[in-house]
């Protein structure tokens, strides 16, 4: 069922994550993916969340093998030299618990969404005009995304935007932070943007606002902990300095 | 369908009965990457059943299936240190090499020749339920096949013709008659909704 509203398809390697997944690559795509997942830590953690998935299908192909497989393997295994383990061993954060990962996997989906080049969408920020001051800052906002996420007191709510789509908020007292993850199902009218608010005694501060088209952001926030909620509403390009239209979502923090 | 479930669960430790509780893959598979063949053992009856229901719900041929479980199981055995476990789960692991192995297999096939044919006739019209028969009913598979449910039909299609057929994405869109990016955003979308609904707390 295609919406009338079907986004721009995207041509990046990114978008062939769920064939990869599913092995329906053939050895040429599979091995350029294998590339782009060896350089975005990211993309990576999608999809080995995505395998678990993927293992929860095989679950369902459950059949009883013939009895002498098992005579057959372990016959062949006595006969079978072990590979050690791989050398250097990538660090890790140890931190990482399975929620944290899959926040980071639902941040990685968000920034593919958030499209083309850059890692994560930064919401339009005045000190950062030129390309290269901006993919540093994507970078250094990569990482406060991963350390907010994967912090061990990660608290994730989330709501229904009413014109369609999701906003997931995660929030760290920890980390003093927060991450706004925003997955519109399309983007605003012409002339129209999405805008992200905190709220604290009622009174709504700015998080930022989408570029016009945009439908998908990963924000953080700092200090968000203390916010009493997140709210978005839908404004006149490029941002409103205070919410002039109804609440498109409110999550309540508290 | 019947209404069994969690009272069935044991079954699937045959064929050696054990009395303890169901070991852990995790455990299991860190015990044979330091060569225990003991733990190999129980890992085989732990995993074996789906390794080869997998495989040969993608190969359809039950020898051909039996092959390449055997491969998978012993390559299992063979780079078992090389399973990370802060990037998934064992039976994760497990199972993502004999998918491949048994995607490889067909892809080989076909490539050959000899099995388009057959798997052409049989791929459209094979339903998810068919082979349903053949496997055991558990609480998990309900759980799957429920959130299958939830997908779009193209999402559906999407995801079970390149999982459990080892379509490629090229094929999956030709049999389902729809362009290549939608393909491959509908496994993407399917998958991701997939997880959504097996690990609802990640809804909060």
């Amino acid at each position: 069922m295609s919406a009338p509203h079907e986004k721009r398809e995207r041509n990046d390697v990114h978008s062939l994550i769920g064939a990869y997944v599913l092995d329906a690559l053939d050895d040429i795509d599979r091995a350029a993916f294998d590339r782009h997942l060896r350089d975005c830590d990211v993309c990576r953690l999608e999809a080995d969340e995505l395998f678990e998935v993927t293992a929860r299908l095989a679950d369902g192909a459950w059949s009883v093998p013939p009895p002498r497989l098992r005579d057959n393997v372990l016959a062949e295994i006595s006969n079978t030299r072990q590979l050690p383990p791989a050398v250097p061993p990538r660090p890790r954060a140890q931190d990482r618990s399975r929620r944290g990962l899959r926040l980071v996997a639902a941040a990685a989906a968000v920034v593919a969404a958030a499209g083309a080049g850059v890692a994560v969408y930064q919401v339009q920020d005045s000190r950062v005009r030129d390309a290269q001051s901006r993919l540093e800052a994507a970078r250094a906002s990569e990482a406060r995304v991963r350390s907010i996420l994967g912090a061990p007191d990660v608290q994730t709510r989330s709501g229904e935007l009413r014109s369609g789509g999701r906003v997931t908020v995660s929030s760290s007292r920890l980390q003093n932070a927060g991450v706004i993850m925003l997955t519109a199902d399309s983007a605003p009218a012409a002339g129209r943007v999405y805008q992200m608010w905190t709220i604290q005694s009622g009174a709504p501060t700015s998080a930022g606002a989408l570029r016009e088209g945009q439908s998908a952001a990963v924000q953080v926030v700092e200090g968000l902990p203390a916010m009493s909620n997140v709210g978005i509403t839908i404004e006149r390009a490029p941002e409103s300095p205070q919410p002039t239209a109804p609440l498109d979502a409110l999550v309540d923090l508290a | 369908m019947a209404e069994r479930g969690v009272g069935d669960r044991p079954e699937y430790l045959t064929p050696v009965p054990s009395p303890e509780t169901v070991p852990d893959a995790g455990l299991l598979l860190g015990s044979v990457a330091r060569g225990d063949e003991k733990a190999f053992g129980r890992l085989y009856d732990l995993v074996a059943p789906r390794v080869y229901g997998l495989v040969r719900r993608v190969l359809r041929d039950p020898a051909q299936a039996e092959e390449v479980a055997q491969e998978v199981l012993v390559e299992v055995w063979r780079t078992a240190a090389r399973w990370d476990p802060d990037r998934g789960s064992a039976t994760a692991w497990i199972f993502m090499i004999a998918h491949r192995r048994a995607v490889d297999r067909v892809r080989s096939e076909q490539a050959a020749g000899d099995r388009v044919a057959r798997v052409g006739a049989a791929s459209v019209d094979t339903p998810y339920d068919e082979v349903a028969d053949e496997v055991a009913v558990r609480l998990e598979r309900q759980q799957v096949r429920h959130c299958l449910d939830v997908l779009t039909e193209v999402q559906r299609q999407a995801v079970t013709l390149a999982f459990y057929q080892g379509h490629s994405y090229p094929q999956v869109s030709e049999l389902l008659r729809v362009p290549l990016p939608t393909v491959k955003s509908r496994m993407r979308d399917g998958l991701i909704r997939l997880r959504d609904c097996l690990t609802p707390e990640v809804a909060a």
